[in-house]
């Protein structure tokens, strides 16, 4: 009874909204309530601890933090806050924070009311069989309508809002009410405390003294330091450090960790690779007979070509490569060569998302300029003789004689949005080559599409696209179909005769024609005259699809050139020099690096 | 084919004043400031001269050079001081050239005779345009009749050697406005023309609205140098540096050494000079000039390696280009191995490259600075 007396004062909850309802600053009034940061040390948005996030508004990944509460009537408890990502590419890891949970704080605006967002994550929450508590936020906004906002949640989600929260996490309104809900309905959490340990991770860091912090929620056992643990997964063990919680400013030694109990675990491990988010963690001595559902290994989605724009840097861009590795198990990379760019990687990712953050951290945290390549989905071939060879990189695809049949991935997408957009967005899944399956009324006002896409098309910034066209209200989902038989081909691109390897990509045939007009287009308003004239050609195979010329450059020279001041001259001509050393050389071609990105980057009108 | 001027120097004298200040100017010179300060800052040119002839002991200058600045905007009197000190100081050619740079409307023909008299033997005219709204727009100081008037007066005064600017790509120039303009260029009969594109200096007005500028794009300004190149060649006036034309036996000889990376001795403010490997500058500071201070400070001393180049850089300027004997007389070594990139601009038609010489092609000039940025200072 002990044990059932424990967890009855421990609640699990994570909270969930609509992207711009207050979920961070929910967090961080809490946070304040609790008296567990003092108000003086808060820092807006504690919870989102990257700048990145800070500015993107969003949750990159999953973070924790223990909340010590005393209730009105006296009875203390200990309340953890468990962040979750809020965009597609990180679905698997947001199912593994709700997984940790009994309960989800669902926050919705009560000028918005519900949204796509909102809906999508309640289902996720309702999937992981989490209690839902609705929270009526910004009720200081003049908009704000609680009574309709009630109502709309009671409808659209089928949850009673009668009596739930209203408050303003902006100014501070109502914020107990938010905590006395979370004792009152999140289910206190069940486990047996003398089972085999059973703990599931839902994210894990590298810290550079202490190795892996691999964080936990445990289901069943307990854990303490010395123990060896084990990864259920791949039979990996260590020697446990240390055990602790999660406060809101580091890690907080402990004793023991029980079942019901979030914490941390570190056991001087190198690498976050070895503690997958949704593996279970046991004890190599009495181990657990099965491990918690729902493990997936990271599974890269996405493939580019990253290169310093300064070749000299390949040193420092592995070696951050290898830093970002240690934290995020997700991110693949080897090295390659590209006869246009030199030396780099071939780097995996989750999906677009990841890759544009994982080259932002590299730029900004280790000031790398990069070149990165167009993104790539892996693609499978049979070829003629027999074999079959998987594709990452365009610059390995066979000669089109040497194919058989080709095979891109395909992903069964779901995508939940007001009817007002459904137009709309069958439109844009018709572009991308979508097969529609169903469509499916949730409610009178609200739809879930069912299509069939490749992956390749998703990748190719649809989510963004998807957001556009639906005004940021539909909400994206999707799961791996498999492979399925596609007409692809190489495009290429020579310039000035030369084909450049970098600028390759796979495509399907009847898109062909329409990206390699537009992107020998863009090359020709992105590179600099050149001291000769410059045709561009896109081509599949030997033959050519698309040409652009780039004019000989006509004018460049110092008209005046008098007074002695030769050393400002020389000065000018260096200048011009050190401008020409950034370039990268495409066969004969002089090109910017920036110009090159600017080749590789999508605009609305391939959206 | 034009006189070597070896070993010879060329005297430079830096006259910091204008009438105003040209939207378009970078060089170092003030507005607005009156003749006793004129008078103090001769004074103290005429010290320089004195104080620097000691370390130029060794040169003949075969050039002086008074450019602005405005010199005309100080009196004859005081110019002929000048040149008097440096006549007294240094070793000057009883038959150099001495050049006055002049702007309409700062001189007339009796100051022109005056300075004739003084031993000045070339004048150099902004005429620039012969449209007032081109000129308007340029920040200039006159109009086109009163530079057509200055040349009048220079002529009367007796000058025989007359330079006249005149400049592509003003805003708002057409083909037909620089039609106009050579017209009345032409009908001056100078000995000399600098025909330059408009440059947007950094730190002038000109750069500060480049962005609005109604300024002729690429081709265009391509269109008007090849017609203005064109009507001058047909008018007798030979190309033989990137901007600048004379009649046979005319060309600026003073200009010549720079190009020629000759020995020069820049005296006043802002002023550069070239002695052997050294290169010095004086700073741009009037007020410290004023004030009896020794602005002269060392800016580079060129090794091997630069000092060729640098000549690379300036002999291509001109339409004979580099003679390869004289760079292997000059600095011990084949002109052929330190530049083989040579050969390839050869066949791109942008260069000529015989045994003896290597010089730009008309094509080759207008893409000079690209090419150079790639051959040289490696």
């Amino acid at each position: 009874m002990a044990n059932n007396e424990r967890m009855s004062h421990i609640r699990n909850f994570s909270i969930i909204a609509h992207i711009d309802h207050g979920k961070s600053t929910l967090a961080d009034r809490l946070l304040e309530a609790t008296q567990t940061v003092a108000q003086r040390d808060m820092e807006a948005q504690l919870l989102d601890n990257m700048d990145l996030e800070r500015e993107r508004g969003i949750t990159i990944k999953a973070r924790a933090v223990k909340l010590d509460y005393e209730a009105p009537d006296g009875e203390h408890y200990t309340l953890n806050l468990i962040d979750t990502p809020g965009h597609v590419d990180f679905n698997y890891e947001v199912s593994r924070s709700l997984n940790a949970c009994e309960g989800a704080l669902l926050v919705v605006d009560a000028s918005q009311g519900i949204e796509a967002q909102t809906l999508a994550n309640a289902y996720l929450a309702i999937d992981a069989d989490l209690e839902i508590v609705p929270v009526i936020n910004k009720i200081d906004l003049p908009s704000a309508d609680i009574e309709k906002c009630r109502a709309e949640i009671e409808d659209v989600i089928g949850i009673p809002a009668e009596g739930c929260p209203a408050v303003s996490a902006k100014v501070g309104l109502n914020i107990p009410d938010v905590l006395e809900a979370v004792i009152r309905d999140v289910p206190a959490p069940e486990g047996d405390e003398d089972a085999p340990l059973k703990a599931l991770v839902f994210d894990s860091y590298y810290d550079s003294y202490l190795g892996v912090v691999v964080m936990v929620r445990l289901r069943d056992g307990s854990v303490r330091a010395g123990d060896r643990m084990m990864m259920m997964s791949t039979g990996a063990q260590f020697d446990i450090v240390d055990v602790g919680t999660l406060e809101p400013f580091g890690l907080k030694k402990c004793d023991v960790l029980r079942a019901g109990e979030v914490g941390y675990i570190t056991a001087s491990i190198k690498s976050v690779g070895d503690t997958q988010v949704g593996d279970t963690v046991t004890l190599a001595t009495n181990p657990a007979t099965e491990a918690l559902p729902g493990f997936r290994p990271a599974q890269s989605m996405v493939y580019a070509g990253i290169y310093p724009a300064d070749g000299a840097r390949y040193g420092d861009l592995r070696d951050a490569l290898e830093k970002l590795q240690l934290n995020d198990a997700a991110l693949l990379f080897e090295p390659e060569t590209s006869i246009a760019l030199g030396f780099g990687f071939r780097c995996g990712f989750l999906g677009l998302l990841h890759m544009e953050i994982i080259e932002e951290r590299l730029e900004r945290e280790f000031n790398l300029d990069l070149i990165t390549t167009a993104p790539s989905v892996i693609y499978k071939i049979e070829k003629r003789d027999g074999t079959v060879t998987m594709i990452d990189n365009p610059s390995n695809y066979p000669d089109a004689a040497e194919i058989a049949q080709a095979f891109e991935p395909v992903v069964r997408a779901s995508i939940i949005t007001p009817t007002d957009f459904v137009g709309n967005l069958m439109d844009l899944c018709q572009d991308r080559r979508g097969v529609f399956i169903d469509m499916k009324y949730l409610d009178q006002t609200r739809v879930e599409l069912h299509y069939d896409l490749p992956l390749g098309e998703i990748v190719y910034d649809f989510f963004d696209a998807l957001k556009s066209r639906s005004r940021g209200y539909a909400s994206l989902d999707y799961e791996m179909k498999g492979y399925e038989p596609s007409k692809l081909v190489k495009l290429d691109f020579l310039l000035n005769g030369e084909q450049v390897d970098a600028l390759s990509f796979i495509v399907h045939e009847d898109k062909a024609y329409g990206r390699a007009r537009k992107i020998a287009e863009k090359l020709k308003d992105n590179i600099p005259r050149q001291l000769f004239e410059v045709p561009i050609q896109a081509a599949i195979g030997a033959k050519i699809i698309a040409r652009e010329t780039v004019k000989a450059m006509r004018k460049d020279v110092l008209a005046k050139c008098y007074g002695g001041d030769i050393t400002r001259k020389k000065k000018l001509l260096e200048k011009q020099k050190e401008g020409k050393k950034k370039m990268r050389q495409l066969g004969s071609v002089q090109i910017s690096p920036e110009a090159f990105m600017a080749v590789l980057k999508l605009d609305d009108e391939e959206k | 084919m034009m006189k070597k001027n070896k070993a010879t120097a060329g005297l430079y004298l830096h006259i910091p004043f204008c009438l105003q200040k040209c939207l378009y100017c970078d060089f170092c010179s003030f507005a607005g400031q009156d003749g006793d300060t004129h008078a103090r800052y001769v004074e103290r040119l005429c010290r320089e001269i004195v104080d620097r002839a000691v370390s130029v002991g060794q040169l003949t200058f075969d050039t002086v050079y008074f450019g602005g600045g405005t010199p005309t905007l100080l009196s004859p009197d005081l110019l002929g001081r000048v040149l008097d000190t440096a006549r007294t100081h240094l070793c000057i050619l009883p038959d150099a050239e001495v050049t006055v740079e002049c702007n309409p409307a700062t001189a007339d023909a009796a100051k022109l005779s005056l300075l004739r008299e003084a031993g000045v033997n070339r004048l150099s005219i902004g005429l620039q345009s012969a449209d007032d709204g081109e000129l308007r727009a340029l920040g200039r100081a006159h109009t086109a009749k009163a530079a057509i008037e200055t040349v009048r007066a220079a002529r009367q005064a007796g000058f025989g050697n007359l330079s006249l600017d005149v400049m592509l790509g003003i805003p708002h120039q057409t083909r037909d406005s620089l039609d106009r303009t050579l017209d009345t260029l032409l009908s001056l009969s100078p000995e000399h023309i600098s025909a330059y594109s408009l440059i947007l200096e950094e730190g002038t007005p000109f750069y500060d609205a480049r962005d609005t500028l109604p300024l002729p794009d690429e081709d265009t300004v391509v269109a008007l140098t090849e017609q203005a190149f064109a009507t001058l060649a047909g008018a007798g006036y030979a190309r033989y540096e990137i901007s600048n034309f004379a009649r046979a036996g005319f060309e600026s000889r003073h200009n010549l050494h720079y190009w020629r990376m000759d020995d020069y001795l820049g005296v006043g403010i802002a002023a550069h000079s070239l002695i052997g490997r050294e290169r010095l500058q004086n700073r741009p500071d009037l007020a410290a000039y004023l004030d009896g201070e020794d602005i002269t400070e060392r800016e580079e001393l060129l090794s091997d390696e630069v000092a060729r180049d640098e000549y690379v850089m300036l002999g291509l300027r001109l339409v004979e280009g580099i003679d390869k004997r004289e760079f292997r007389e000059r600095f011990g070594l084949e002109f052929d191995a330190l530049y083989p990139a040579i050969k390839g601009y050869a066949r791109m038609g942008l260069m000529l490259d015989t045994p003896d010489r290597a010089a730009f092609t008309d094509k080759g000039f207008a893409v000079s600075n690209a090419v150079l940025a790639e051959m040289l200072f490696n």
